[in-house]
């Protein structure tokens, strides 16, 4: 995630984006859009949807760069926030695409874990590993572990996480909340 | 529900964060967090633990049209029209020295495209600066809706009773409903301003002078109510919000 620059450089770059510098706000697309981009394709699943919550989103970070506060997150965390919250609402939305069916999105979401560089469990694990915190993750129950991958990083629903592992939808939320609060306590530990 | 429970306001800002919540449930929560502060700062903490998750995804390199899309939107070199009209340039130009105060002073960048695209919005001051060639002491409030886009500028000169508003993107409000201007002081509660129009130009006598009326008033808000707020009643939900500024 943005390899080639580190979040001092970020920060610098997000303050001369918030006097109006243009320069800057190039830099700081090339610099985090490869990464945010990826983020969103992964939530709402095609290319020219994923085009549109990153121009959004960037469009909000300029409006936004002079309210941005160095002491309360790191640049990546501020702009991956400001991406996935567009990338939510556009999944959420509904309004187009609506040839997009639930089915379409679940088989997706099949065959992504099945062929596709990692799948969510996988990013998830990869996440815990990066932060310290794998062995925490694997001592969430291994079905509650999936459901958390695949709203994290697809964007499912309650109900399309239901229809995906094969389980009531009631189970999902007791899973997902159960989970979502071990979870909670795996980064809370790194606090 | 009761929002003031911190437990509460904390999972619902983790759930929302995590991106568990349906369409309507979401769009319920954007709005409590545009009206209480305290759950826009769950959000934010939730935000500081969850992002990082994030990092494990692959990159992926978007076309070069999303930045041609964006240098657009955001008033860059794709947006300047090929044969500007020379009037529209002479006032960018008159008021090419405003965009930095304003930029700061707004806290928001995107004032400086909007004082472009707008340069006669900040009006009534564009008259007297072409007059005086200064700027007269105002407050000025740029509300914003939940996207960030800018909806409102509200402008009155400091010692002023009249407030000036300019509808930069119209509103829809519901037939027989209004749209309330209210000011947040620093400490203490919201009061009504006036009524601000859907669309286009208005304006409106205050109470008093801008000075004694907003001296102390960081935030401004819009929400729409059923009739003319009076002093003394709650607002509904905050639908805008923005920065009130001092510009001398």
């Amino acid at each position: 995630m943005a390899a080639m620059i580190g979040s001092a450089d970020l920060q610098q770059l997000l303050a001369r984006v918030a006097l109006g510098d243009r320069t800057a706000f190039r830099q700081l697309y090339d610099a985090t859009a490869p990464s945010l981009f990826g983020v969103a394709l992964r939530i709402v699943r095609q290319r020219d949807r994923a085009e549109e919550v990153l121009q959004d989103a960037f469009v909000n970070a300029w409006n936004r760069a002079a309210g941005y506060q160095a002491a309360l997150s790191q640049p990546m965390t501020w702009l991956t926030a400001i991406v996935r919250n567009r990338a939510l609402d556009e999944l959420r939305s509904g309004a187009r695409h609506s040839a997009d069916s639930l089915e379409d999105r679940e088989s997706a979401a099949a065959h992504e874990i099945e062929d596709e560089r990692p799948g969510p469990l996988g990013l998830l694990e990869q996440a815990a590993d990066a932060l310290a915190i794998r062995d925490c993750l694997d001592a969430i129950d291994g079905v509650q572990r999936q459901c958390l991958a695949l709203v994290y990083y697809h964007g499912l629903s309650h109900s399309e996480v239901a229809s995906h592992v094969g389980s009531p939808i009631g189970s999902v939320k007791v899973w997902l909340r159960r989970g979502l609060e071990k979870l909670k306590r795996c980064l809370q530990s790194l606090a | 529900m009761n929002y003031d429970r911190p437990e509460l306001l904390d999972r619902l800002a983790a759930e929302y964060v995590f991106g568990m919540m349906s369409a309507r449930v979401r769009r319920r929560f954007q709005t409590i967090q545009r009206a209480l502060p305290a759950a826009r700062q769950a959000v934010q903490a939730w935000e500081q633990q969850l992002t990082p998750l994030a990092r494990s995804v692959p990159t992926e390199q978007p076309s070069a049209a999303v930045w041609d899309a964006i240098d657009r939107r955001t008033g860059g070199r794709s947006s300047r029209p090929v044969a500007p009209a020379s009037a529209w340039l002479a006032g960018t130009a008159r008021l090419a020295w405003l965009k930095p105060v304003l930029g700061v002073a707004f806290g928001v960048a995107a004032t400086l495209g909007l004082v472009r695209l707008y340069p006669t919005a900040v009006v009534p001051v564009d008259e007297i600066v072409q007059e005086r060639g200064t700027l007269p002491a105002s407050y000025v409030g740029l509300l914003t809706d939940a996207a960030n886009n800018p909806v409102v500028l509200a402008s009155s000169t400091r010692h002023g009773k009249t407030m000036s508003i300019k509808i930069l993107r119209k509103v829809d409000v519901p037939p027989g409903k209004v749209l309330q201007l209210w000011a947040l002081p620093k400490d203490g509660v919201a009061f009504p301003l006036g009524v601000v129009p859907a669309e286009g130009k208005g304006s409106f006598q205050m109470a008093d002078t801008s000075e004694r009326l907003l001296s102390s008033v960081p935030r401004l808000a819009v929400s729409i109510e059923d009739t003319p707020a009076r002093a003394g009643t709650s607002p509904a939900p905050y639908l805008l919000t923005g920065n009130c500024v001092k510009l001398w």
